[in-house]
């Protein structure tokens, strides 16, 4: 079950956060992506293996907790996208679906020209859309 | 049955696709469009620098929608870190997106180690201005050089570009450059990444 995504900017700015469960600890979850972040900057800064894997969009599983996986994604400009998830067996390519899904919703976000770029994310339609990619990643269980 | 293509039918004309369209818009429509801006800013400023400054701000903000949509749609999500990645991206992506063509040549510059020059023979926003004489050295191309600018820094190549007339011996109309000159950091990090 998918119980929060987020949107960080490039500079680890919060640009939106949604978390999909009752109850009430949103701080949690902020905390949650909050420590992601620093994988997803050790990853980036310290390249172990060069070549195309430095290209890549898709973090992949960044911070196993007892009870949460997060994962990350990044785009060309910096933006950063993490999915926390109570699920125990996502499937990679679920998740890779997932993010497709948020990154062109995402877009659509920003190409608005009343968007500032760098403030939070305000539209009722990617609030929307991204409630909808959530509710049909939650019918299609995994594994 | 071995390599036969077979062309479906359709009887009845309600029954075909529909097609996605063209997904381009009309230039006389941009012109109009472009021709208000530039006019709007005109009656809002002083000078010719801050015009100038007016509409590379306009296109700055075209210019960062532009590739997260592009990368999103046409790179398959490669993200972009070397200097002549992103250039050719620009040169080539950008410009085939925007202007329905690649654009003339890229050429590095001959004096400094940081500049870049993107040449066209014709601006496609400049196809319908001409610039009165006592305006001196002002080109609308700004607008262009406004979007490259925020291809580059959304991309993270911190850049100053502005675009300028180049005469040419043999052709009435001067071609248009966009100059690139990129910050000190990315110099730096380009060597360091060998």
């Amino acid at each position: 079950m998918i119980v929060c995504v987020a949107v960080v900017g490039h500079q680890n700015n919060p640009l939106y956060i949604q978390s999909f469960t009752e109850a009430d600890d949103d701080l949690k979850l902020h905390h949650i992506v909050h420590c992601s972040l620093d994988v997803v900057d050790e990853r980036v800064n310290n390249p172990k293996r060069s070549g195309s894997t430095l290209n890549e969009t898709f973090l992949g599983l960044l911070y196993p907790t007892e009870n949460y996986k997060v994962y990350g994604y990044l785009t060309n400009t910096k933006v950063k996208f993490m999915l926390v998830t109570t699920d125990l067996d996502v499937r990679d390519a679920d998740v890779r679906n997932f993010f497709r899904r948020f990154h062109s919703a995402y877009v659509d976000a920003v190409s608005n020209p009343f968007h500032v770029p760098g403030k939070k994310i305000t539209s009722r339609t990617f609030a929307e859309r991204v409630s909808n990619i959530v509710k049909s990643f939650r019918l299609n269980p995994s594994g | 049955m071995i390599g036969v293509g077979k062309i479906k039918q359709y009887t009845n004309v309600l029954e075909k696709p529909i097609s996605k369209g063209k997904q381009e818009v009309s230039l006389s429509a941009f012109a109009f469009l472009f021709s208000e801006l530039v006019q709007y800013n005109q009656t809002h400023v002083d000078n010719i620098s801050e015009l100038e400054r007016r509409l590379e701000d306009a296109g700055y903000a075209v210019g960062a929608r532009v590739l997260e949509l592009l990368c999103h749609r046409e790179k398959g999500n490669r993200r972009e870190t070397r200097l002549l990645g992103i250039l050719s991206f620009v040169h080539s992506t950008v410009w085939k997106v925007l202007f329905g063509k690649v654009a003339d040549s890229l050429e590095k510059g001959t004096e400094h180690e940081d500049e870049y020059m993107i040449s066209e023979k014709e601006l496609l926003v400049n196809r319908f201005i001409s610039i009165p004489k006592d305006m001196g050295t002002f080109n609308c191309g700004a607008f262009v050089a406004g979007i490259v600018r925020g291809v580059l820094d959304g991309a993270g190549f911190p850049a100053v570009v502005t675009a300028h007339f180049v005469p040419m011996e043999g052709q009435q109309r001067p071609r248009t450059t966009i100059l690139i000159k990129f910050a000190e950091e990315v110099l730096q990090r380009e060597a360091r990444l060998g």
